[in-house]
């Protein structure tokens, strides 16, 4: 039990359609996420690839076994991002962060970003 | 023989001739001065949700790639049954968006309504539309030329389009786009044929907005013309404009049977189905 603070917190949404614009009109389509779910995490940013047509923060969320895993998680593009107060430093490897997305259908390891909040309260996205 | 008839012939004649070098450029700086300020960096004001044409979007709000959204323009028996498909290929995720290969463009009409800011350079002999969302430059002639004949011109994504200016409005014909072998208006999957053509005008709004209104005829796949009206709103001064490059770190290829793929940091796909 004591790993649930650590756990995938699964929170099932009626899929508001404003939810998801930061997933919206990527340079692909998003179906490959699902909407309906929005799993909000704590995590270890192992790495942030700012880059077109996508940015992705590669993360580290305890599984239900205890053991690291890594998770990648996409966002929008640069461009956009950096008028929304996004740096190409706004996550460091290392930072502990709380993210929410929507995670892939497939329950692969990856999904579409939401928000995060870092230690210092700074957030990014929709919290 | 020099007489004073040979004298005024004379310097009628270098009149006549600086009138004929001074002319365009006279002509070119009044133009200048008579065109409107669309300088700045602009982005599409209809909302996020993607949709071509928002008027006949249904649900109202809804998003374009989302199943069971669509749009409703005045579409033919044929053409209907194309969209029918494409919605349903949209449903489960094998209706590949034509950009998301990484190079191509957008296209006209679509890139009136991508994500992003747009950049409208007003000269007077061309307007430039320039999407930051690219590669997309479209060039509409205002100098006086013609549209291209038909063994002048081939099918491509933008088009060809002339225009003129009426006070400060644009007005331009596009034709000659590539249609559906290789551009969608939006992720809903709506598609025009390349025999569409669209007359638009463009002017500024008297609140500060860029409102282009397209009459789209397609005698393949529309019964009607198609009236759709974009609006774009102005940026605060000093935004800046960014390289897109699509390809470089393109984690969603899109396979032969139309999935998007999502490739982990080491190159390889993450879906488990794959």
């Amino acid at each position: 039990m004591h790993c649930q603070k650590n756990l995938l917190r699964k929170i099932i949404t009626f899929a508001f359609l404003i939810v998801n614009a930061d997933i919206a009109h990527s340079h692909h389509s998003s179906a490959m996420f699902d909407k309906n779910v929005i799993r909000h995490v704590d995590a270890v940013v192992k790495e942030f690839q700012w880059a077109n047509p996508h940015v992705w923060i590669q993360i580290y969320i305890e599984n239900q076994n205890g053991k690291q895993e890594e998770w990648s998680i996409e966002g929008l593009g640069t461009n956009g991002l950096f008028r929304k107060g996004w740096r190409p430093n706004s996550f460091k490897p290392g930072d502990i962060i709380e993210i929410k997305f929507n995670p892939m259908l497939d329950g692969s390891s990856a999904g579409g970003f939401i928000g995060a909040k870092l230690t210092n309260g700074k957030i990014f996205g929709r919290w | 023989m020099i007489n004073k008839k040979n004298i005024l012939k004379f310097i009628f004649m270098i009149v006549f001739q600086w009138a004929l070098i001074l002319l365009p450029i006279n002509s070119y700086a009044q133009n200048t001065s008579t065109l409107p300020d669309w300088s700045g960096v602009w982005e599409r004001y209809e909302g996020n949700g993607g949709m071509f044409d928002i008027s006949t979007t249904k649900p109202p709000e809804g998003r374009a790639g989302r199943p069971g959204v669509r749009q409703y323009p005045p579409l033919t028996k044929i053409w209907e049954e194309k969209y029918k498909k494409n919605l349903e290929l949209v449903a489960i995720d094998r209706l590949p968006d034509p950009i998301s290969v990484c190079g191509t463009p957008a296209g006209f009409p679509r890139l009136l309504a991508l994500p992003d800011v747009y950049e409208f350079i007003v000269r007077p002999e061309q307007t430039w539309i320039i999407t930051e969302n690219g590669p997309n430059i479209m060039r509409i002639y205002t100098d006086g030329r013609t549209l291209p004949e038909p063994d002048d011109r081939w099918l491509t994504y933008t088009g060809e389009s002339v225009g003129h200016w009426e006070n400060k409005t644009l007005v331009f014909k596009t034709i000659s786009m590539i249609g559906e072998k290789s551009t969608i208006l939006d992720r809903s999957g709506m598609t025009l044929s390349d025999q569409a053509e669209v007359n638009a005008r463009m002017f500024k709004t008297d609140e500060g907005l860029l409102r282009a209104e397209l009459v789209i005829e397609d005698p393949i796949a529309l019964t009607e013309p198609w009236y759709v009206t974009r609006h774009f709103r102005r940026l605060m001064t000093g935004t800046r404009v960014y390289d897109y490059a699509c390809a470089e770190n393109n984690r969603n290829p899109i396979t032969n049977s139309g999935k998007t793929l999502t490739l982990g940091p080491d190159g390889k796909p993450i879906d488990i189905e794959f």
